[in-house]
């Protein structure tokens, strides 16, 4: 077979890289559309409404107590489940009805923070939080612990409302 | 005759990839992606599949020998100057792949699930969450969503079973290739070579794997529950660096692999020691790249070995490891719930009125309580025994000697009836807790002798009190415990004598249902089958 000439050679050219192009990214397209739904999808549900923690008595005044935040019901992709575990809290009572209550997610990378009866501290990355929740000198966390809404209802019982904020940034904001 | 051996190095990493190959194919046709499953997998692969512990030791400690041998590796190469063209090419491909490599064994040990693996995957997260600007979708492409979940675990496990192995068998081809471009003279001794390094390499693999018993599994995840995350020691020393850098944390936790892997990466364009001038100029370029190596090891080092003093630390983990034994040995034995790894703790038997009882009884009802305000609960509770000894005497101290109520008038008396008609009375009370095998004879008679000698005080009637003290209809069955932990004080029961709070509002009708469950077992159980249960 003669050579073919420039110009058939030049349309070859251009049309193998438009089919086979074309064939790649139909395959590819759709996988990446697919993998990058991720990208601002809300997956995990969980309810906003107030979780019922306990009977205000139960919270001794000045001391913080760890409480576990269970959600009635959580969806996670595709499974639902009830009385889900979603994270901790720690609820000091500071008078007969008024409460401080910190979420228990450090605010550095997300570690669980304890109290070593005196302040809070995370574990992972050392960093100390004075009693009513600043960051102690020192601390990697760019911010002090996060405060949690909450509520007493008529019948002396103590609501938060959980959630979860962005991590490792100065201000809090909702994440 | 070292660099013989030194050779062998390369083929004993290919073939520890094959033994990751193969040893993950196996354990992918029991591993269940999904943040309900992963952790029951993996415990059902460790504790229960025959030889599951040792395919899971070998895949997990296989990687850390390749990282090793890959680090041995390097510094041969590096030692030798044999990145330099024109083997340049096999070099870059080799950096890739040793951080492909690295990728999956951070995206493995995401895949079990536990604290560790759950808490690691929270931090790495968060850390890929401060890349500046493109942070948020990062993290969420990680995440599959907006929380760790079921589409975390299923991203994680695609990334470490399908996508980064197939990017590894690629990069491993074309590493060979490359670097087998330039021909060397062949030893026939050398594939012998070659098989005595494997050998090795899996001896030590194996030494790993027994003296573990495969790999540890640690307690399921737990959002609520605290726990000291740590990287995988060959990540240790960026933790180490973070540590080091206080504010500058994550600028170097983002940016030190990126230098050290760009300084290795450069190394074939600025060294450019031709062979004429032999070995002498090369030594900057070795000095830099082993010092790298040796700043990197210290860091480990010394990570590792403040751990290792911290007591506090130390403690905790202790605990953990207690609770993941405990949890894997209830995992054996009863299953993991289908709905999540954490119910796990409740699937001892009765676990919920026990739980109770250790919470909200053990105080005041316990014999081993020095705080005990009521009668001892405890096996026989009830039965026909336990009925005779009360109504021989009900103010005696395993009763409510105890109680405020025995030292007042209202206290009840001893009963005193011949032993025939004792044991007639005691079959007609216990009948009322509707016990299988009561003697109906007995339990009539019983009953007419309840109209004599009781009634002045008690009622036998359904729903009926008694005139001054409690109706006994019903006694010890389900529904009348279930009742009376809701309000004792009710004027059906003890009323104003009774010093036991109500637990009507403090536990669900579910909850007092389970104890009335438990209190009517306990009736009929011995103290050897209390223990049986197993601890909580």
């Amino acid at each position: 077979m003669a050579p073919p000439k420039p110009d058939r050679r030049k349309f070859l050219k251009l049309a193998t890289s438009a089919v086979g192009g074309g064939l790649g990214l139909i395959v590819v397209a759709p996988a990446l559309r697919l993998l990058g739904e991720a990208a601002g999808s809300t997956t995990v549900k969980t309810p906003i409404d107030p979780i019922d923690v306990g009977a205000v008595e139960r919270f001794p005044v000045d001391t913080p107590i760890k409480v576990t935040i269970v959600a009635a019901e959580v969806t996670d992709a595709w499974t639902s489940a009830r009385d889900v575990v979603l994270g901790a809290a720690w609820v000091r009572r500071t008078g007969d009805k008024s409460f401080e209550v910190f979420s228990a997610v450090c605010p550095h990378l997300g570690c669980g923070v304890d109290f070593d009866g005196k302040q809070f501290a995370c574990p992972c990355h050392d960093s100390k939080f004075a009693l009513a929740g600043a960051a102690q000198p020192g601390a990697v966390a760019k911010r002090g612990l996060d405060s949690l809404e909450h509520d007493v209802t008529a019948d002396g019982r103590l609501r938060i409302t959980w959630a979860r904020f962005a991590l490792d940034t100065e201000e809090k904001r909702p994440a | 005759m070292i660099n013989a051996f030194l050779r062998t190095l390369g083929w004993a990493l290919v073939f520890l990839l094959v033994v990751e190959a193969i040893t993950g194919t196996a354990l992918s046709a029991f591993y269940a992606p999904s943040a309900t499953d992963a952790w029951a997998s993996v415990a059902y692969v460790q504790d229960r599949a025959t030889w599951g512990w040792l395919v899971r030791g070998i895949h997990f400690h296989a990687a850390s020998v390749i990282i090793v041998i890959s680090g041995l590796h390097l510094l041969q190469v590096v030692l030798a100057g044999t990145y330099r063209k024109p083997r340049h090419q096999a070099w870059w491909v080799g950096l890739g792949l040793l951080g492909i490599i690295i990728a999956i064994a951070i995206t493995g040990f995401v895949l079990r699930w536990d604290q560790a693996g759950f808490w690691a995957n929270k931090v790495e997260v968060g850390i890929a969450g401060g890349t500046p600007i493109i942070g948020d979708t990062v993290r969420e492409l990680a995440l599959g969503g907006n929380d760790q979940g079921n589409l975390t675990v299923t991203r994680f496990h695609m990334l470490h079973v399908v996508a980064l192995p197939a990017l590894a068998a690629i990069l491993t081809v074309l590493h060979v290739r490359f670097a087998r471009k330039v021909g060397e003279p062949r030893d026939a001794a050398q594939p012998l070579r070659d098989l005595v390094a494997m050998a090795i390499a899996m001896a030590a693999v194996l030494t790993l794997v027994v003296s573990q018993h495969g790999v540890d599994l640690g307690p399921p995840a737990d959002p609520a529950q605290a726990y000291d995350a740590r990287p995988l020691w060959f990540i240790r020393w960026l933790f180490e660096l973070r540590h080091l850098a206080g504010s500058a944390e994550k600028l170097a936790a983002l940016a030190a692999p990126a230098v050290v892997g760009g300084i290795l990466a450069a190394l074939p364009i600025v060294d450019r020691s031709g062979t004429p001038e032999g070995r002498a100029r090369r030594w900057p370029y070795v000095g830099a790249a082993t010092g790298l190596f040796a700043v990197i090891a210290a860091l480990t080092v010394v990570s590792i070995a403040r751990d290792a003093n911290n007591d506090a630390r130390n403690k905790a983990m202790a605990a953990v490891d207690k609770q993941a034994a405990h949890a894997r040995d209830l995992a054996s034995r009863y299953g993991v719930p289908a709905t999540g790894p954490l119910d796990v703790y409740a699937t001892p038997p009765m676990w919920r009125a026990r739980t109770i009882y250790a919470t909200r009884c053990r105080d005041c009802h316990d014999a081993a309580s020095d705080k005990r305000k009521g009668p001892i609960i405890a096996p026989g509770h009830g039965g026909r025994a336990w009925l005779e000894a009360f109504l021989k005497d009900p103010n005696g101290a395993t009763f409510y000697g105890k109680t405020k109520l025995a030292k007042t008038d209202n206290a009840m008396k001893p009963v005193e009836l011949p032993a025939s008609e004792m044991t007639d009375l005691v079959e007609a009370l216990y009948a009322e807790s509707g016990a299988p095998d009561v003697d109906v004879a007995k339990r009539d008679r019983g009953r007419a002798i309840f109209e004599k000698a009781c009634t002045d005080c008690h009622a036998l009637g359904e729903g009926v009190a008694g005139t001054s003290a409690p109706g006994l209809g019903g006694l010890g069955s389900r529904d009348y415990y279930t009742h009376y932990i809701g309000n004792p004080k009710s004027a059906i029961h003890m009323g104003a004598d009774s010093e036991m709070p109500r637990f009507d509002k403090e536990l669900t009708i579910v909850e007092r249902d389970a104890m009335a469950g438990y209190l009517v077992w306990l009736r009929s159980a011995t103290n050897s089958q209390l223990d049986a249960l197993g601890p909580l």
